[in-house]
């Protein structure tokens, strides 16, 4: 089993279902129950998993003073670039030639490394370089792109470039094999050619007669432009056939106006002329290649004798297919590529640098640097440094006689069930004023295996995160001694009120023991801008025969991790801002209006400490 | 190249028996190579050695073939789990090029021809590498397997066959790197004789 290192996740207050207006059943999935505010935040319930992030990925907006999660900020593409050469791509021609590098970037289709421009050079036969071409300069002649990793090269699927620079429109222009790809304008030319033709209906002749022999293979790119034109000239012909169902015409499928109407939605009204709508009947349907009717090839054993030879280690995988970006190219869905020994070079996939505003009062809590080669931020806001963070480590009392000193002093070991167990919790302020913390956690977390949980101190108070300086030439004395007052006056009033740590026997006598360490309402131990408190948890057994659990006898995956969830508050005091939330805080608090401002910030978050050994 | 590199690491400690060696005229072996067993150790022509390499010939002889380069901290004729002892340990072809900290087990081990035998990679005992094979980094290759001519062999464990066809322009790269590497690295063989 792996181990488990300690870990704090913090829900994002939007997700909160209490704020998405209606309640759910008791029977929910967000494990509300009952009131809403004593409703205790279920870490496992499945949509936890969409509100939990660790700090280090939360923002804060200052103006709303609020935790801000990748889910609830809308963010804005500051510029797109290409990962591979850095160049920014201006957003016009990101819509005119699409979100690839049109440069000379390209990933390989076997292990998505990046490909290298490198040339073919020929034989190092000195007789035949001078046969054949003797005025080529060292690093001349054809070029290919070499993945320097597998030792992939675009040689093997015949594709070789002529220069080293601009490939992406090289390579769209290549069909593999080597043949290049005929603009629509060649392609007329090419048909008027007496000798192509010729030459086209020998190789369509001999490749046996399967369907009418003289239909030439188009591909996607060229069936398109033939249909089109073909259905062009259909519309234009006032002789197309005519039915006289007049009545019926505007919604038959081979009307012309119904044609003529999804035509124009897709390019943008240009057919849209009167004479197809006065005109009735319907049209034929493309009747040859030229027209662009392509029939599909069905024949399948050249595809199967090489699944033969190559075995399934010679097919690309979905992932490698997934990759492959359509090709204009290529023939028609049948016949396409399903074989490694076809995959194309894949041009990279443009990024984007984005900035991210707060949903509420749009202002910009994370921008980057619009230049690619930074990776810089001109305003980034992260929620480290406005709210406490918070460190787990297992705590094992030295105190021998001591039940509680268990085997978690390792971090990632095993946590035994029923056995008391340690943990010290550093809460750690990153702000500039003293804050308060108020902790809450069920005593007893949520599941079909509750652990016992006491936060022995769940309110303290941690100092500003001054200067370390100042601290130094403060005089401690005097400080050390006001603390120990306040600790003491803290703690007085604490086991009064008793709000966590309450009615648990066992935390009782478990404290009498190790009577010096562990004190109800004590800090453990208190730095410049830390505070370390103890949390005590009692695993369950994981023993599924006397659970009462609805999910049967099995332990369902990840049920034997101890999770607490802990609902945090944070109260501090900081110059004015003047916005509604202080002024909400400050109308709860009593309406104090000085030139310090209350504020307030709470949210639950979720503390993973272990997994419980099974039994 | 006046000025020598020198190193910070401790020197290299020479335990066990110094083994017998037949080294070619032309090969570059650094000082601190590591060369201990006790069975004969042969480098032919022009193949490099670089410091901190270790050729263990306790298992059986080490053949280096022509060209070859072994990089630093790798090591040839790694006594395997089997820890027998066979006549030949490892035998490179020519051309051969040894990555940093690459090991090569003993036990009849042979690497063929122009093969690369990637960073950190793993040979096992036995195993047969064909000629002009890529093993990238940290690749495994298992004992007593059998690995096809031109074969890549990456992203764990998987292998397709090299069809560039430059085997010839790997070996001219290779005599080419030798050729630096000749002025880069003070040779000692007289230290292991
Ligand atoms: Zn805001
Ligand atoms: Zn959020
Ligand atoms: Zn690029
Ligand atoms: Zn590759």
């Amino acid at each position: 089993m792996a181990a488990l290192t300690p870990y704090t996740y913090i829900q994002c207050p939007c997700s909160d279902s209490s704020t998405l207006g209606r309640s759910s059943g008791p029977n929910s999935p967000t494990g509300s129950e009952g009131d809403e505010d004593d409703r205790t935040f279920d870490p496992r319930a499945p949509r936890s998993n969409y509100s939990l992030y660790p700090l280090e990925y939360l923002l804060y907006c200052e103006d709303c003073h609020q935790i801000r999660c990748p889910r609830c900020v809308s963010e804005e593409i500051v510029t797109y670039y290409c990962p591979n050469c850095l160049f920014e791509v201006p957003s016009s021609t990101i819509k005119s030639e699409g979100n690839r590098c049109t440069r000379s970037c390209f990933q390989c289709p076997i292990c998505i490394g990046p490909l290298a421009v490198t040339s073919v050079e020929t034989k190092p036969d000195p007789g035949l370089l001078a046969a054949t071409d003797n005025t080529a300069a060292p690093h001349s002649g054809p070029y290919a792109l070499t993945c320097s990793y597998c030792n992939w090269s675009s040689t093997e699927v015949g594709i070789k470039f002529d220069k080293p620079n601009s490939i992406h429109a090289q390579l769209a222009k290549l069909r593999n094999g080597g043949t290049t790809r005929l603009t629509a304008k060649e392609r007329k030319e090419r048909r008027k050619d007496p000798s192509y033709r010729s030459q086209a209906a020998a190789t369509t002749g001999s490749e046996g007669g399967a369907g009418p022999g003289k239909e030439e293979k188009l591909d996607l790119e060229t069936q398109f432009a033939n249909l089109k034109s073909f259905y062009q000239r259909q519309l234009a012909d006032p002789n197309s056939a005519d039915t006289g169902l007049a009545s019926l015409s505007d919604l038959g499928f081979s009307s012309p106006t119904s044609l003529s109407r999804i035509m124009s939605i897709y390019t943008g009204g240009s057919l849209q002329d009167k004479k197809a709508k006065s005109r009735v009947g319907a049209m034929r349907e493309a009747l040859e290649s030229d027209e662009g009717l392509q029939i599909a090839d069905l024949d399948e054993s050249a595809a199967i004798d090489k699944l033969q030879t190559d075995g399934h280690d010679g097919t690309a995988s979905t992932a490698q297919l997934l990759d492959q970006i359509p090709n204009l190219g290529e023939a028609h869905l049948h016949g396409r590529s399903r074989f490694l020994s076809e995959l194309r070079p894949i041009p990279y996939l443009l990024r984007a640098k984005r900035s991210k505003r707060c949903p509420v009062c749009r202002h910009i809590i994370s921008k980057p640097e619009a230049k690619i080669q930074t990776t810089r931020f001109r305003i980034r806001l992260v929620a480290g440094s406005y709210i406490p963070s918070l460190a787990i480590r297992p705590l094992s009392l030295s105190s021998a006689s001591s039940t509680s000193s268990s085997g978690a002093s390792v971090p990632g070991a095993l946590l035994e069930p029923l056995k008391p167990t340690h943990f010290l919790l550093t809460f750690r302020n990153p702000i500039f004023d003293t804050i308060k913390v108020t902790l809450g956690a069920p005593a007893k977390t949520p599941g079909r295996f509750p652990s016992k949980v006491t936060v022995l101190c769940p309110e303290f108070e941690i100092d500003a995160n001054t200067d370390v300086w100042d601290e130094a030439l403060k005089d401690s004395g005097e400080r050390e001694r006001e603390r120990e007052r306040e600790r003491r006056a803290r703690r007085g009033g604490f086991e009064e009120s008793t709000t966590t740590s309450s009615s648990n026997n066992h935390n009782n006598n478990n404290n009498n023991n190790a009577q010096n360490q562990l004190e109800v309402g004590k800090i453990w131990e208190r730095g410049r801008n830390w505070v370390s408190i103890v949390v005590e948890v009692v695993p369950p057994s994981l023993k599924l025969g006397d659970s009462t659990g609805d999910g049967g006898g099995v332990l369902r995956e990840d049920e034997d991790v101890l999770e607490i969830p802990m609902f945090v508050r944070v109260e501090w005091e900081s110059e004015g801002g003047g916005d509604e939330v202080a002024v909400a805080a400050r109308d709860t608090s009593g309406g104090s209006k000085e030139a310090r401002e209350k504020r307030e910030l709470a949210y639950w978050c979720v503390l993973g400490l272990g997994r419980i050994r099974r039994s | 190249m006046s000025s020598k590199r020198h190193s910070i690491l401790p020197p290299v400690s020479q335990s066990g028996p110094k083994p017998p060696v037949h080294f070619s005229s032309s090969i570059t072996i650094a000082d601190s190579a590591l060369l201990i067993g006790t069975n004969l150790i042969v480098i032919h022509s022009e193949s490099v050695i670089h410091p901190r390499a270790k050729l263990d010939s306790l298992a059986g002889r080490i053949t280096v073939g022509r060209r070859c380069i072994v990089h630093e901290r790798a090591t040839l004729g790694a006594v395997g789990t089997s820890g027998k002892i066979t006549e030949a340990a490892v035998t490179l072809g020519d051309y051969v090029t040894v990555e940093v900290g690459a090991s090569i087990e003993a036990g009849e081990t042979v690497i063929g021809e122009g093969t690369v035998v990637g960073v950190g990679a793993r040979v096992g005992a036995g195993a047969v590498v064909g000629k002009h094979c890529t093993l990238t980094p940290h690749t495994e290759i298992a004992a007593g397997e059998v690995v096809p001519d031109f074969t890549v062999v990456y992203s764990n464990g998987m292998r397709r066959t090299d069809k560039r066809g430059v085997a010839e322009l790997k070996n001219k790269g290779q005599a080419r790197q030798i050729d630096v590497l000749r002025r880069m690295i003070p040779s000692n063989p007289a230290k292991f004789a």
